[in-house]
């Protein structure tokens, strides 16, 4: 462990008058508001009795909660559609594909206006955080003050980086200048991962302070460095990471299907569909990899604490879980749905649709797996008549070790649900396809076996060991995904046609579906928030700054349920909102996929066409 | 467009309706905050039990092991014949009687680790008072044992048992906040300042704090202590070094009570 305290630090030690000399004078003058509070030393000058403000009727506490959780979704979005902005526009460049270059502005278009809507959440936190926990927001900013600067700068680059690279899009488009348009891209991207990256420090260290920040501990004695770096930053830094793509994939794809159904020409219904399948596509491709993030943020909480790790997994939040596996079986449900739907608009997907009944069999089983609690709350004669504490058989399914397997399996089904359409229309002409397509298999079932082999030996070790075991489960899934995509990849060039995708030839019913997603997703966004934060208990910063505000016992998933709920609502109302506003300044380009298949249909997917070269 | 606006709308508030629903559908848990307790120096056993009873079972947090079985101990029930935890904790541990056994395994759980279980708790006084420490002995006590637990208990402990009561909280509440009176005389004594430093006349080897405030700010004078080799008085140049970087570990509450104090010093 990295020390967290240094006893003596240039860099720790306010110099007055140094910061204003020191240059950067745009930067400091955009961290105005920040440098109010922090040029304030927290113990001495905040007044008794003014450690926690108010807000009317739903109280500080719901404001701030609800502040954050709303920046936090648009700040998710605006992170996470620029990265496959960035993909879909390079597939565009070097696969010579002009229709995703324009759809990869359309995907920018978008962001462009969600992008200030970030900004006013994140001016609306802030204002909240210094108005109701004045106390707490100096503590942090003593510690954060050189990484607050830093943020506000960065998102001045990446603000301006933003519109050079959608304005910028027609005027750079050939050659050279395309390259340098890309690079935009690029920097928008790393700009604004550095902007998460420093937010992500300041939470964390909440949740996971350096071993030796304790109570008697001066915050300007706190190592900067350090308090960044904290046991769990890393983990939530790559678990954002991808989760931001699964939400910003989710969103374009509610937004395609929106404006599919308000379609009033085939080449738009085409376009929008194509869209939205891309959209679903990339949340569902990033969601299945996202439980790796999520098993290494575990065992670092279980590392850092494993009372903490208790309390997430198995204390006052262990039916946190059951809601979270209900939801994410909606998710991998309504996926393959519009999966299995989609293939109906292609030719030769016949012939894989009986299967269809065995993996949502899988599905089904796998969520009731993992949605079964492993402790009952129940009376006194439900407990006797069970024969103690836990279900008999119930009880086992409810361990970890159980839940995991079912979830491998759930990401195996729908990896093969994906490989299914995407092989739907294919005729491979390699000699050696059907050694590939045996070989294929072999890796699904040493897969299926690896992950039920641990799954049962995770009964038979201490939970320390078994959260390990978690870890080479999603290893092994993974390792099967990136096997099978290899060999298909390899297997179907120059594969023949039988026949194109018909884009636009999509029940409405399968439009639903892509709702239910983001409405899903950004659900469970707020769940997960609630238990990251809420592990911390009646902490601040744990067992080092106490919560000590009405509001301080942290609230059962009743309530919490409700401010999720509110904030998803108001926030599907803004994006509503301003994407409605964005329409009316422009009208989307539709790319050549939408005329093309209203003449008869084209063959598309996440990559050029392979049966038209 | 009206009737698909209207649907996505019934779609997006139905799985609102749905997930919200499901999570009231649950037993609701809250984390209760561990309370304050305030017990006189004559608390009955009758009081401690209660107490430790709520804690147990609330704020304190131990149901989540202890009530299972599973990862701890379950103190509530027989374990592995020996009986529930009142009666078998004197039992433990050679020349331990249950008091201190129950006491120790709260302030260092690993002393005594109870075969089969994995160390994985931490220790008790990190969130919880002396007080409530005692008080969930007590209540353990009571559970098939003789409660032995007293009011003394806290005074031997350091809980500041003052005449009529003991106001015990965790001992990380008063982060944000000093909570009491401090003498800042007496913390430059106990931090050794006034070993260089005299409050008013001749200082034995650095500046005397007499006029200090009227030449520096409490921001200067804080930089002072905590980086002392950032500058020097006028006429201690030569003195630059001296004082060791070693006054970052003053808690905050007391390093600005000195700085306050030193500042007022016109």
């Amino acid at each position: 462990m990295r020390p967290g305290v240094e006893i003596t630090s240039e860099r720790n030690v306010p110099k007055p008058g140094m910061t204003w000399r020191s240059g950067a004078g745009p930067i400091l003058l955009l961290g105005a508001l920040a440098l109010l509070v922090m040029a304030e030393p927290a113990f001495a000058q905040v007044p008794a009795g003014r450690d926690y403000g108010d807000f009317p009727v739903i109280g500080g506490r719901a404001a701030v909660w609800i502040a954050a959780q709303v920046h936090l979704l648009f700040a998710a979005f605006v992170l996470g559609v620029p990265m496959f902005a960035v993909v879909t526009e390079a597939i565009g460049m070097f696969g010579g594909d002009e229709r995703y270059d324009k759809l990869s502005k359309e995907f920018t278009r978008l962001l462009l206006v969600a992008y200030s809507a970030t900004a006013i959440w994140g001016g609306i936190l802030l204002f909240l955080l210094v108005t109701i926990y004045p106390t707490l927001f100096s503590y942090l900013a003593q510690i954060f003050n050189l990484s607050m600067w830093i943020y506000v700068g960065l998102f001045f680059f990446e603000s301006f980086t933003l519109y050079l690279y959608y304005y910028g899009w027609d005027r750079w488009k050939k050659g050279r200048a395309k390259w340098f348009h890309w690079g935009l891209g690029i920097a928008l991207n790393v700009w604004g991962t550095i902007v998460m990256f420093i937010a992500n420090g300041w939470l964390t260290y909440m949740m996971s302070p350096p071993a030796d920040v304790t109570v008697d501990t001066a915050p300007q004695m706190v190592q900067l460095w350090s308090a960044l770096t904290n046991a769990t930053w890393m983990p939530i830094n790559i678990h954002r990471l991808i989760a931001n793509v699964v939400f910003g994939g989710a969103v374009v794809g509610a937004y395609a299907a929106y404006r599919f159904l308000a379609a009033k020409s085939d080449e738009e219904r085409a376009h929008y569909d194509w869209m939205g399948y891309v959209g679903n596509m990339i949340a569902i491709g990033a969601l299945i990899v996202l439980p790796f993030a999520g098993y290494w943020l575990g065992r670092e909480i279980y590392e850092f604490n494993q009372q903490m790790g208790i309390t997430m997994m198995g204390g006052f939040m262990s039916w946190l879980w059951i809601i979270q596996a209900f939801l994410i079986g909606v998710l991998f449900l309504a996926g393959n749905y519009y999966l299995w739907v989609g293939m109906g608009r292609i030719p030769g997907a016949e012939r894989f649709m009986p299967y269809t009944k065995y993996m949502l069999a899988v599905l089904i089983v796998g969520v009731i797996v993992w949605a079964t609690p492993n402790t009952m709350i129940a009376s006194r004669e439900e407990f006797a008549a069970m024969g103690g504490t836990h279900h008999p058989f119930l009880s086992v399914l409810g361990l970890m070790s159980g839940k995991n397997t079912a979830v491998n399996f759930m990401i195996l089904t729908t990896f093969l649900s994906f490989l299914l359409y995407r092989r739907a229309n294919k005729e491979p002409v390699v000699p050696w396809a059907r050694t590939g397509t045996i070989v294929q298999g072999a890796i699904f079932v040493v897969a299926s076996a690896i992950v039920l082999f641990y799954g049962i030996y995770g009964y038979m070790v201490p939970t320390i060991v078994r959260i390990g075991f978690s870890v080479y489960q999603v290893l092994t899934v993974l390792a099967c995904i990136i096997g099978v995509i290899t060999i298909d990849l390899l297997m179907l060039r120059g594969a023949t046609s039988r026949g194109e995708i018909q884009w636009g030839r999509m029940p409405e019913r399968s439009q639903y579906a892509l709702f239910i997603l983001a409405v899903t997703f950004t659900w469970l966004m707020g769940l997960m928030g609630f238990a990251r934060s809420g592990i911390r208990q009646h902490w601040h910063v744990f067992e080092v700054i106490r919560d000590t505000s009405p509001w301080a016992a942290t609230p059962a998933l009743g309530y919490s349920s409700v401010v999720i709920s509110a904030c998803v609502l108001i926030f599907f109302g803004l994006v509503a909102f301003i994407f409605w506003l964005g329409s009316l300044a422009e009208k989307p380009v539709i790319s050549s996929v939408g005329q093309a298949s209203a003449a008869g249909g084209i063959q598309s997917e996440l990559q050029p066409a392979p049966s038209e070269g | 467009m009206l009737k698909t606006n209207l649907s996505i709308l019934a779609v997006v508030i139905g799985c609102l309706g749905v997930f919200t629903w499901v999570a009231n559908a649950i037993p609701q848990i809250q984390s209760d905050v561990p309370e304050d307790l305030v017990l006189s120096d004559d608390v009955s056993p009758e009081e401690l039990i209660a107490a430790g009873e709520e804690l147990y079972n609330g704020g304190g947090g131990c149901t989540a092991c202890h009530g299972l079985g599973e990862r701890a101990p379950n103190l509530l029930t027989d374990h592995a014949g020996t009986g529930l935890i009142g009666e078998r904790c004197a039992n433990r541990v050679a020349g331990e009687d249950c008091k201190q056994y129950l006491h120790t395994s709260m302030v260092d759980p690993n002393a005594y680790l109870v075969e089969g279980f994995a160390p994985i708790m931490l220790d008790a006084s990190r969130t919880l008072s002396s007080v409530q420490i005692w008080a969930l002995v007590a209540y353990l006590q009571s559970l098939g044992g003789e409660v032995t637990v007293t009011g003394a208990d806290f005074a031997d402990d350091g809980g500041a048992a003052a005449a009529g009561g003991v106001v015990a909280s965790a001992p990380a509440a008063p982060v944000l906040g000093p909570t009491g009176p401090l003498d800042p005389e007496e913390l430059l004594t106990r931090h050794t300042c006034a070993t260089c430093h005299a409050v008013t006349g001749q200082s034995p080897l650095g500046p005397s704090y007499e006029g200090m405030g009227s030449r520096l700010t409490a921001d200067e004078i804080r930089t002072s202590i905590l980086d002392p080799t950032a500058s020097a008085a006028e006429g201690f140049e030569e003195m630059l070094g001296i004082m060791p970087p070693i006054f970052g570990n003053i808690p905050a509450a007391e390093l600005e009570a000195i700085v306050q104090f030193i500042a007022s010093q016109r």
